[in-house]
């Protein structure tokens, strides 16, 4: 479908070259790239068997410039034409805007011909077009063959729409830029009917458009004389098609990890808030994936580098529930790689913002309230107080602490050890007296 | 032999100045918390709406065409084994990864990311990027044609274009 993006003062459009098997489209394709101007052009993208046939799709962006005021891009898409692909042809066919059927003029391929247009027919149709509506021209390929059909038999066979059809030898490039400037005018004048009511007497919606130019029913107007000279079928390039090796980290390939993300109040070394003077819950460490470059909370009470201001409200600048405009990126990104920065100034204020209770946001993530902290912490007051509840709040730290658990956990073993001494000492010792 | 207007306008993707500015604020923050390279919003059928960050590739209408035509493989995929699509789609490279996450019914958010950053942080703060920008869409979606800004393309816009494609071969 036309994405008109007012935004960017850009229209890109679709079209699919569709057609049975070797017909030539992904040729035609392949000529438009050729001729096409550098600067007008992108890649050709392919993705195909070794046998250069097509996989799923060939692309390519053909850029007309601004037109109107308008960056105008076509996307122009082959599709594989071998019956057996047919599930990834009906994924190319999605949001097309204008077709362009390659028919062999072969003899020997009338059925297949046939059984491609059908098909095109039923595609259409799933995703609720209808082939009679949709722009579309028929081209008639191959003409050189010897036993090519007559374009008049190939007319009543295969155009009962009464589409515009064209004559072509694809791999002569002949044929091809008439059938291609014939269907992007047709799809543009469908854009211009429906968009250009809006410019001029300013239609408002639900009002019917003006009468779309009738669709040519006579043959084709006679076609221009194409240059002979044979174009030299260069290879095209297949390289975005290509799968680079892998390499995957192990970082990776564990579940998907949620981090905590904790407010890295213990890089405070001014005022640090009593919330945080406890180090995290060891179950923490294993949850975050070990090359986390997110701003987290020191694992004990060790000193940390301290982190920017800026660092420190990434933790929490997520939770504000309005939209706003980021500043722009990279001066802070929160990355492992980057030097902590010094505390460019003061830390803010932590007692003049009493700690809000949150109001609610519409758009709590689920998956990250289970780790909001049950109180919001004093630290949090001067950014998640001011601006809504934060919703990537810091855990605080209320349960005890591992440090504190180990050492109960040896104290008691020390302890029983002892009595135990002290138990078969008094023992021997008793026995030995009675001995 | 027409499309009919209707449907046309229910099928047609316009995109305006104010929401596309939404749409990138949202992905500015998201970018400047997970540390990702690029985040790039293409629609179903492989059209660019709006990138933010550096750009991942030269080509990034190429590169949107082949998200839009894996995502839509996946779905199938997923359709044979009885799911209604797989939500979000990973690629891990050597040194540069993607993300590709359904973003409401007809658009996707690709995501570029580098070693500067790992996958558990992209998908933490891409949950709630995609909320909110499914927020935004729903709120175009809702909004009556009466109160989208009154623009169009301007009356000569197809003839323009025509010439232009004869000018170009």
């Amino acid at each position: 479908m036309v994405q008109i993006n007012f935004a960017q003062k850009s229209v890109t459009v679709k079209i699919v070259y569709y057609g049975p098997g070797m017909s030539g489209k992904t040729t035609n394709l392949e000529i438009v790239h050729q001729r096409a101007p550098e600067s007008n052009k992108g890649d050709l993208t392919s993705i195909s068997t070794d046998g250069d046939r097509t996989l799923f799709f060939d692309f390519m962006p053909l850029d007309l410039g601004t037109v109107a005021g308008m960056r105008t891009q076509f996307q122009i898409y082959t599709v594989p034409g071998q019956v057996y692909y047919n599930s990834t042809r009906k994924l190319v066919l999605q949001g097309v805007d204008g077709v362009i059927f390659v028919a062999d003029s072969s003899a020997s391929m009338v059925e297949e011909n046939l059984e491609s247009l059908r098909n095109l027919e039923e595609n259409l149709a799933e995703y609720g077009k209808n082939i009679d509506e949709i722009p579309l021209i028929i081209q008639y390929n191959k003409r050189d063959l010897p036993d090519a059909l007559p374009v008049e038999q190939l007319e009543a066979n295969l155009n009962r729409w009464g589409a515009p059809s064209f004559e072509a030898i694809a791999n002569t490039g002949q044929g091809v830029f008439p059938t291609l400037k014939a269907l992007a005018a047709r799809v543009l004048d469908t854009i211009h009917e429906q968009t250009g009511g809006r410019s001029g007497g300013q239609r408002q919606a639900g009002q019917a458009a003006p009468a779309a130019a009738p669709r040519p029913t006579a043959p084709p107007a006679p076609r221009a004389p194409q240059p002979a000279a044979p174009i030299p079928q260069a290879p095209f390039q297949q390289a975005p098609a290509q799968v680079q090796p892998t390499l995957a980290a192990p970082a990776f390939a564990a579940t998907p990890v949620e981090p905590v993300f904790q407010k890295p109040v213990a890089a405070q070394p001014a005022a640090p808030p009593p919330a945080f003077a406890a180090p995290p819950q060891p179950s923490l460490q294993a949850q975050v994936p070990p090359v986390a470059p997110a701003p987290r909370a020191a694992q004990g009470p060790a000193p940390v580098a301290p982190l920017s201001l800026s660092q420190t409200q990434h933790g929490l600048r997520l939770a504000d529930t309005g939209v706003r405009p980021a500043p722009p990126r990279g001066a802070h990104a929160p990355h492992l790689s980057q030097p902590p920065a010094p505390l460019p100034q003061a830390p803010p204020p932590q007692a003049v913002a009493p700690p809000v209770p949150p109001p609610a946001p519409v758009h709590r993530a689920p998956a990250a309230a289970p780790r909001a902290a049950t109180a919001p912490a004093p630290a949090a007051a001067s950014h998640a107080g001011a601006q809504g509840a934060a919703r990537l709040r810091p855990r605080a730290a209320a349960a005890p602490t591992p440090t504190t658990t180990r050492s109960k956990s040896t104290l008691v073993t020390v302890a029983i050890v002892v009595v135990a001494l002290v138990a078969g000492i008094a023992i021997g010792g008793a026995v030995f007296k009675l001995l | 032999m027409r499309i009919s207007d209707q449907k046309l306008r229910a099928d047609r993707l316009v995109f305006y100045a104010q929401d596309v500015s939404r749409l990138d604020g949202e992905l500015d923050g998201f970018l400047e918390f997970s540390g990702a390279r690029c985040a790039v919003l293409v629609d179903k059928e492989g059209h660019l709406v709006t990138r933010r960050g550096e750009a991942a590739s030269s080509n990034m209408e190429s590169l949107s065409a082949l998200v839009a035509g894996t995502f839509a493989a996946t779905r199938q995929m997923a359709h044979l084994l009885g799911e209604e699509a797989f939500a979000n789609m990973s690629h891990q490279g050597a040194r540069q990864s993607i993300q590709v996450s359904m973003v409401g019914e007809r658009t996707l958010l690709a995501i570029v990311w580098d070693e500067r950053t790992n996958l558990g942080l992209v998908r933490f703060y891409a949950q709630e990027t995609i909320k909110r920008l499914e927020r935004i869409f729903l709120d175009i979606a809702a909004r009556p044609p009466s109160a989208a800004p009154e623009v169009g393309l301007s009356d000569g816009y197809s003839k323009e274009a025509t010439a232009a494609l004869d000018d170009l071969f």
